[in-house]
């Protein structure tokens, strides 16, 4: 295995004296080294002066953004997991800066790859700024009035999870670092530090005077890679519900339910949508909550029909249930002064005139209070048959409370208040 | 009018969409939170055959690039917001020529605006997402039937147009339950990748006949692969200003140009004499689907053109437009956004608008605005 064929022997597209080019042929005579063929690699690279290396590879090439290519390179070995390929990945200072958070995910995860940080100090490309890994020895020498310390990647690799990450200067023959981070199995990092003749150092004693000094830190960990699983499907014939009962409703009908977090209103919602299925209707069940959980309002809107449902909103509902305060204050707007309400006798509902008050939320407790409330429309109007919500109730996985609730509701253990 | 074949359920969106992408051949699904997509991330936890928890939305699009590099189809769904943060790798992608599907749930905006909120406010910003214009492809189901088929379309398209595809959504088509017939769920099957020809020779960029070239994944062993996102050759080099880089980079636009009819789906619900045609796609079709019942139950001739595919329009799209007299957009927005992309912003006196944010449109100010 000769070092030609991982390179195309196209001329080096690097300014005269840069160190990417040393750079390039280290990592050429690693890979070589470490025992891999051109086709074995996938070199993938960033945008940069480190970037321009595509051509210079016989490997499978992949040139992706700026800074990104840590990430890219992870979706390539993940993609790859099971085709025991090389994935190695090259960018530059600027790169490791704006994309620093790949650099520690992949880290992290201990994806199997290598990750060649080339590090001149400086953005070769858009005039010679200053990167978040450029040294403050080499920013007093250019005056830049900076004092913020550099990142060391080296270091955050390895606190991050590396199980080898190493920092060397390219003028010293560092093949043998770069094979030992090749057979890595798992994230390897090499942080080479070089010249940059136009604008970063342009001499050895520069460079050794401006950089970190050259270490190596292990971590010991196995390679994570998650398996591509056998799953099941989503939609089975075990959710289907067929209409065994008969329903009163006589076109279209719609419910809103008005509660608080934890009150069961979802859950309750979608037993009464299932209940009108198996009632032989059509129903839609939408869910209305707080981002926060266990806290504020819990709405659900039910309607059943007789025709196809296409447009689910519900401006008017037929009936309100109302168990709690703040469920009042959502779905106030929704509610003329002679809607229908039950509502909780908890509660004192000024301005409207058609209200039921019940001991609902005395029946159900805090969260069965709907579904009693439910169970008690539905005995009151006559418009929905009680068999086919303990059918829905009994599939549920908390079917004895449910029932129990249905039950004592059925049983009429109220004090009517209003 | 049930019958024993009937399989009614209690079911979402996100669910049928999610169930239909894995069947079509989807193998991952990379996520980051964010609600109203939420559902996607837990179904796809449970049924993708791989699924990662990115650290961010940037992450997100370059580990599906790598995957999709690699030879699988990756999918995540995401909400403006994480759409924002993919916009730069997304770009990558397409220009890389990668196959993979975004889930786009639209919720109200600007900025983080309401979570739990509905919108169709994104089809401006997926319009112009490709800088210097060029198509990429937008799926959007009215119904979850529409769901089912497109997820396989969208798949479809990744695969054989080499792309990354949009499937547009909103949040109510994602998180509302509806009753639904499972057996109108047709088979799908997972697509199959095109076999590919090689004379001892490969080319990533070099297109066939149909303006794709194609993929092989760098995992081969025989041939080298290049996959670049800056402009490039036929073998993925980086080349600026060479006729055949520059003609790469228009083919990108032409390849979706030359095969649009296998792109173009909409639904036409054609009443004979009527000179009024309804316009609307996603979420806001139901309640055009109610309008246009109730208008014909009185009596008033109205047809109605569901778009499922909103980029790139068509001239088949445009024919049955110009086929009216007068034309209605409706769509849960400030501006109108697919009126705006088709028509300008120019008013015309031929062409009405219905647009809210906030809720969905319903039917009567539908009604309201095209009597």
């Amino acid at each position: 295995m000769i070092e030609q064929e991982i390179l195309t022997g196209v001329k080096m597209p690097f300014c005269p004296g840069c160190g990417h080019a040393p750079s390039v042929k280290s990592i050429s005579k690693a890979l070589v080294n470490a025992g891999f063929t051109p086709l074995e690699v996938v070199m993938v690279s960033d945008i940069g002066c480190a970037g321009l290396v595509d051509p210079l590879f016989n490997t499978h090439t992949v040139h992706g953004l700026h800074g990104r290519s840590p990430a890219l390179g992870f979706g390539v070995a993940h993609g790859l997991a099971d085709d025991n390929k090389k994935v190695i990945v090259i960018q530059g200072d600027g790169g490791a800066t704006i994309g620093l958070q790949h650099v520690l995910e992949s880290a992290r995860r201990n994806v199997n790859m290598t990750l060649v940080v080339l590090n001149n100090l400086i953005y070769g490309m858009t005039g010679g700024q200053v990167s978040g890994l450029s040294t403050n020895e080499f920013k007093d020498d250019r005056q830049i009035d900076d004092k913020t310390p550099p990142f060391d990647v080296v270091k955050l690799a390895h606190d991050a999870g590396a199980v080898f990450s190493c920092r060397v200067t390219s003028h010293r023959n560092f093949e043998s670092t770069l094979t030992e981070a090749f057979k890595v199995e798992g994230f390897s990092l090499v942080e080479i530090s070089s010249l940059c003749q136009p604008y970063g150092a342009g001499k050895m004693t520069e460079l050794e005077a401006w950089t970190e000094q050259e270490e190596v830190l292990r971590n010991k960990r196995e390679p994570l890679l998650p398996p591509f699983k056998e799953t099941s499907s989503l939609i089975t014939d075990k959710d289907v519900l067929h209409a065994e009962f008969t329903s009163n409703i006589k076109d279209r009908y719609g419910i809103i339910m008005a509660g608080s977090a934890g009150g069961g209103v979802q859950a309750a919602g979608k037993l009464l949508a299932n209940a009108g299925i198996l009632a032989g209707l059509e129903s839609t069940m939408k869910g209305e909550y707080p981002i926060t959980i266990g806290t504020g309002f819990s709405v659900a809107e039910v309607i059943l029909s007789r025709n196809p449902i296409n447009y689910t909103g519900l401006e008017k509902p037929d009936i309100a249930i109302i168990l709690t305060e703040d469920g009042l204050i959502k779905i106030k707007d929704k509610l003329d002064a002679d809607s229908e309400i039950l509502a909780d006798s908890s509660l004192q509902l000024e301005g409207f005139t058609n209200v039921t008050y019940m001991d609902f939320t005395k029946i159900g407790r805090k969260k069965g209070a709907v579904l009693s409330a439910i169970t008690y429309w539905m005995i009151e109007s006559g418009l929905m048959p009680i068999e086919a919500i303990v059918k829905a109730a009994s599939a549920h996985k908390y079917a004895d409370i449910l029932l129990g609730t249905i039950n004592k509701t059925e049983e009429g253990l109220f004090d009517q208040v209003g | 009018m049930k019958t024993d074949t009937v399989k009614t359920t209690l079911i979402d969106g996100s669910k049928i969409i999610t169930e239909g992408l894995v069947r079509a051949g989807a193998d991952v699904f990379i996520g980051y939170p964010i609600t109203p997509s939420n559902l996607f991330y837990s179904y796809g936890q449970k049924r993708f055959p791989s699924f990662y928890a990115a650290p961010d939305e940037i992450t997100v699009m370059q580990w599906m690039s790598g995957f999709s590099a690699a030879g699988k189809i990756p999918v995540t769904a995401t909400a403006f917001p994480g759409l924002a943060l993919m916009v730069e790798s997304l770009n990558m992608a397409y220009m890389m020529e990668l196959p993979m599907v975004l889930v786009i749930v639209q919720r109200l905006g600007p900025s983080t605006g309401s979570a739990t909120t509905g919108a169709q406010g994104d089809l401006a910003v997926l319009n112009g997402i490709i800088s210097g214009g060029y198509p990429l492809p937008v799926f959007c189901p009215s119904n979850f039937e529409d769901a089912w088929e497109l997820s396989e379309k969208s798949i479809k398209t990744a695969i054989e147009f080499r792309t990354p595809v949009i499937l547009l959504t909103s949040k109510e088509m994602i998180m509302t339950n509806k009753s639904f017939d499972l057996s109108k769920l047709g088979q799908i099957n997972k697509v199959a990748k095109p076999e590919l020809k090689m004379n001892g020779e490969y080319k990533p960029y070099k297109p066939g006949n149909d303006l794709v070239p194609p993929f092989l994944p760098v995992s081969n062993t025989e041939y080298q692969v290049r996959i670049n996102a800056s402009t490039h050759d036929y073998e993925g080099m980086i080349n600026k200003n060479s006729p055949e880089s520059l003609g790469n980079t228009k083919r990108l636009k032409e390849k979706f140009e030359k095969r649009i009819s296998e792109l173009t789906i909409y639904d036409h619900d054609k009443e004979e004499g009527a000179e009024k045609l309804i316009v609307t796609y996603g979420i806001s079709t139901d309640a055009s689907r109610d309008a246009v019942i109730e208008m014909r139950s009185n009596g008033k001739k109205v047809s109605l053109l569901i778009l499922k595919t909103l980029i790139p329009i068509s001239d088949e799209d445009m024919d049955i437009m110009d086929s009216y007299k007068e034309l209605t957009f409706v769509e849960e927005n400030i501006s109108g956004q697919l009126k705006e992309m088709i028509y300008g912003k120019r008013n015309y006196k031929h062409i009405k608008k219905v647009n809210k944010i906030g809720s969905m449109i319903d039917p009567h100010e539908i009604i309201n605005k095209v009597l």
